[in-house]
C-alpha cells in the first residue's frame, strides 16, 4: 500500500526532525494514531484477548497432555511466597484437577479473568469503564469519575475497581477480594488482602500492554508483577458470544419436546 | 442421573395434563378482570397506559441517537413467578414466597392476556405447571432458579438495568447475575443459525424515536416465568424501545415461535427512571445451593 509507506515514511521524518530528544519508545507509540474518545483519552473500546497460557501457569511451564507449554507472565518468573504459603502452593499444584475454582464455574477473579482463553469486550465513557467478559459473562466497572473504593472488607468475587489515567496509561486500582479464587490452574492464590494495580498502556491501535501489580502481605513477602499484552480482535464481525461453564452438566437440561 | 426418556418425559406430560384439565388453554375470551390486589403506588397498567404526548422528543446522544442512557426499572408490577392473569398463581405466590402478589399482566396481545399455546404445547406447559412446586426431575425447576440466566424478554421484566449507548452499540447492563447484552446499531447479520445463546444475538436500529432490536439465536433452555412458560429455539424476540417522556420508555416486545405458539404475542413492560447507582456484584451461581433444596432427594 504505497500511500501507507508513504505516510509512515512521512511520519518517520518528521520524528527524525524533532531531534535525538525524541525516544525510540515514543516513536513506537506514536500517540497521535491511537484512536481517541473525545475526552482525549486512548480508546480502549474493542474486543479483546491475551495470546498466552497464563490461564493455566502464570510462571514458566512446559507442555503437559492438555496443556501448552508457555513462558511465563510473572516479571522475573518468582513470586515472592512466604514459606506457609509457598507450601499451600504446592498442595493446590497437587490437587489443581479438582481444588481450581475454575473447576466449579465461579467467577476467576481478577486478573485471572483478563488472561482467560476467552474474549472480552471494553466499552469506554468518560466516567466509567464497563469490561463484558464471554466467560460465564463476568463483568467488571472501572469507575474513572474520581470515586473511592467503598468502605469494607467486601467480600467480591471480581473486587472492586476505581481507575485514573497516568498521561496514555489507564491506572485501577483494585480491592475487596474473597479469597476464593485463584491465578491459575497451577494453585498460586492469594488472600482477600489481595491489592492489585492495574496498568493498561496502548502499544498501538491494536494492542495494550497489561501490567499487574500483585501485593498481599498475608501471602507474600513482597510485591511482585505480571506483564503481557491484549490483542484487539480484528476479524469482521467478530463478537464476544457465552461460555456459561455451569450449564454444560447434562442433568440440568430440559429437552423440550416437540409437536 | 440417568436422562429421562423421552417416553417418560411423554408419560409425565400426559399425566400432567390429566392432573391439570383446569390449566387447559382456553381460546380467547375477551379481556381479564381487574385485579383484585391494590397496585403499588405510581403503578402504569400496561393493559391501560395512560395517553402519552405525541410531541415530546427525547435528547440526543453526540452521535445523534435518541439519548435514553441512564438506570431504569419496571413500573408495570410485573412478576416473573406469572406473566398470565390467573389470581390463583398470584396467591400461589403469596403462599411460597410470602411477598404481596403483583397486579401487572403484560400480555397485551391476545386481549385474554394469555399465551397462545399449541395443543401439545400447553398440555406441556401445564406438566411444568404441576412440576414447579416440587419438581420430580431438576430440569423441571425454574431454569433461573438453577442459576442460569434468564433469556430474552424475561430478563426485560426482572428488575433494575441500566442503558449505555456508544456509537453503534446500545448496552444493556442488568443488576441481577450481571447479565449484559449488547445491540450492534451497524447491520451486521445475526449470528450464523446453529450459534445458540442464553441471551440470544440482538441487532437493533433507530425508526425514529424507537429502538427496534432483533432477538434471535436463542436457546430452548429458558422459561418466560417461575412455573414453566416455556419456548423452543425456534423463538425469535422483536422489541420495541420507545422513549415517551424524560422518564418513562415504553417497551413492546413481540413473540414468535412457530413449534409452541399459535400465534405472534406482545407483552408490554413501561420503564420508569431512577437515579443511577453503581452495580455491585450479583454473584448468583457461587454457592447457589436453591436446586439443592428445592429438589431435595429428587436430585439424585
Amino acid at each position: 500500500m504505497p500511500y501507507r509507506l508513504s505516510a509512515s515514511a512521512t511520519a518517520i521524518s518528521i520524528v527524525l526532525l524533532l531531534g535525538a530528544a525524541v525516544s525510540v519508545a515514543r516513536a513506537q507509540t506514536p500517540g497521535n494514531t491511537l484512536p481517541r474518545t473525545p475526552d482525549g483519552k486512548p480508546d480502549l473500546s474493542g474486543v479483546w484477548q491475551v495470546m498466552n497460557t497464563a490461564a493455566w501457569d502464570i510462571q514458566d511451564h512446559n507442555a503437559q497432555k492438555g496443556m501448552p507449554a508457555g513462558l511465563g507472565v510473572v516479571v522475573g518468573n518468582e513470586i515472592p511466597y512466604k514459606p506457609e504459603s509457598l507450601a499451600q502452593k504446592r498442595q493446590n499444584y497437587e490437587k489443581r484437577a479438582t481444588a481450581d475454582p475454575e473447576n466449579k464455574c465461579y467467577l476467576p477473579g481478577v486478573p485471572r479473568i483478563m488472561y482467560m482463553p476467552y474474549p472480552f469486550q471494553i466499552f469506554q465513557a468518560a466516567d466509567m469503564i464497563t469490561v463484558l467478559f464471554e466467560y460465564v459473562h463476568a463483568t467488571r466497572a472501572i469507575y474513572t469519575n474520581g470515586t473511592q473504593h467503598p468502605p469494607g472488607h467486601i467480600d467480591w468475587w471480581m473486587g472492586d475497581s476505581r481507575g485514573r489515567w497516568e498521561g496514555d496509561t489507564l491506572v485501577v486500582d483494585n480491592v475487596h477480594f474473597n479469597s476464593e479464587t485463584w491465578f491459575d490452574r497451577a494453585g498460586n492464590f492469594h488472600s482477600e488482602q489481595l491489592h492489585l494495580v492495574e496498568r493498561f498502556t496502548p502499544l498501538d491501535r491494536d494492542h495494550i500492554t497489561y501490567e499487574v501489580t500483585v501485593e498481599d502481605p498475608k501471602v507474600f513477602t513482597a510485591p511482585w508483577r505480571m506483564s503481557m499484552v491484549l490483542y484487539r480482535h480484528r476479524e469482521p464481525n467478530f463478537q464476544i458470544l457465552e461460555y456459561e461453564c455451569f450449564a454444560f452438566d447434562n442433568e440440568f437440561h430440559a429437552p423440550v419436546p416437540s409437536n | 442421573m440417568s436422562r429421562p426418556s423421552f417416553a417418560a418425559v411423554i408419560a409425565s406430560v400426559v399425566a400432567g395434563a390429566i392432573l391439570s384439565v383446569g390449566v387447559a388453554r382456553i381460546a380467547a375470551q375477551g379481556p381479564p378482570p381487574p385485579p383484585k390486589n391494590p397496585p403499588p403506588p405510581g403503578w402504569i397498567d400496561p393493559r391501560n397506559p395512560p395517553k402519552e404526548d405525541p410531541n415530546w422528543q427525547p435528547p440526543r446522544t453526540p452521535d445523534g441517537q435518541p439519548n435514553i442512557q441512564g438506570q431504569w426499572n419496571q413500573a408495570s408490577d410485573i412478576i416473573t413467578y406469572s406473566i398470565e392473569d390467573p389470581e390463583a398463581d398470584r396467591a400461589e405466590h403469596i403462599a411460597i414466597s410470602g411477598q404481596r402478589a403483583m397486579v401487572g399482566r403484560p400480555i397485551i396481545d391476545p386481549i385474554d392476556g394469555k399465551i397462545p399455546y399449541q395443543p401439545w404445547a400447553a398440555k406441556y406447559r401445564a406438566f411444568l405447571y404441576e412440576q414447579h412446586r416440587q419438581p420430580s426431575k431438576p430440569q423441571f425447576l425454574d431454569p433461573v432458579s438453577r442459576g442460569f440466566q434468564e433469556g430474552v424478554p424475561r430478563i426485560s421484566y426482572q428488575g433494575t438495568y441500566q442503558i449505555k449507548q456508544f456509537p453503534g452499540t446500545v448496552l444493556l447492563t442488568y443488576d441481577y447475575h450481571h447479565s449484559y447484552r449488547v445491540i450492534p446499531l451497524d447491520g451486521r447479520p445475526h449470528a450464523g443459525k446453529d450459534i445458540k445463546l442464553w441471551m440470544g444475538d440482538s441487532r437493533g436500529h433507530w425508526e425514529g424515536n424507537t429502538l427496534v432490536v432483533d432477538v434471535a439465536n436463542l436457546n430452548d433452555q429458558t422459561w418466560l416465568t417461575i412455573i414453566g412458560d416455556f419456548h423452543s429455539d425456534t423463538l425469535h424476540v422483536t422489541e420495541r424501545w420507545t422513549p415517551t417522556a424524560p422518564d418513562h420508555i415504553v417497551y413492546i416486545a413481540t413473540i414468535e415461535d412457530r413449534k409452541v405458539y399459535t400465534q405472534p404475542w406482545k407483552l408490554r413492560v413501561d420503564y420508569r427512571r431512577q437515579p443511577v447507582d453503581e452495580q455491585w456484584e450479583s454473584a448468583v451461581w457461587e454457592g447457589n445451593r436453591t436446586a439443592d433444596v428445592v429438589l431435595g432427594d429428587s436430585k439424585k
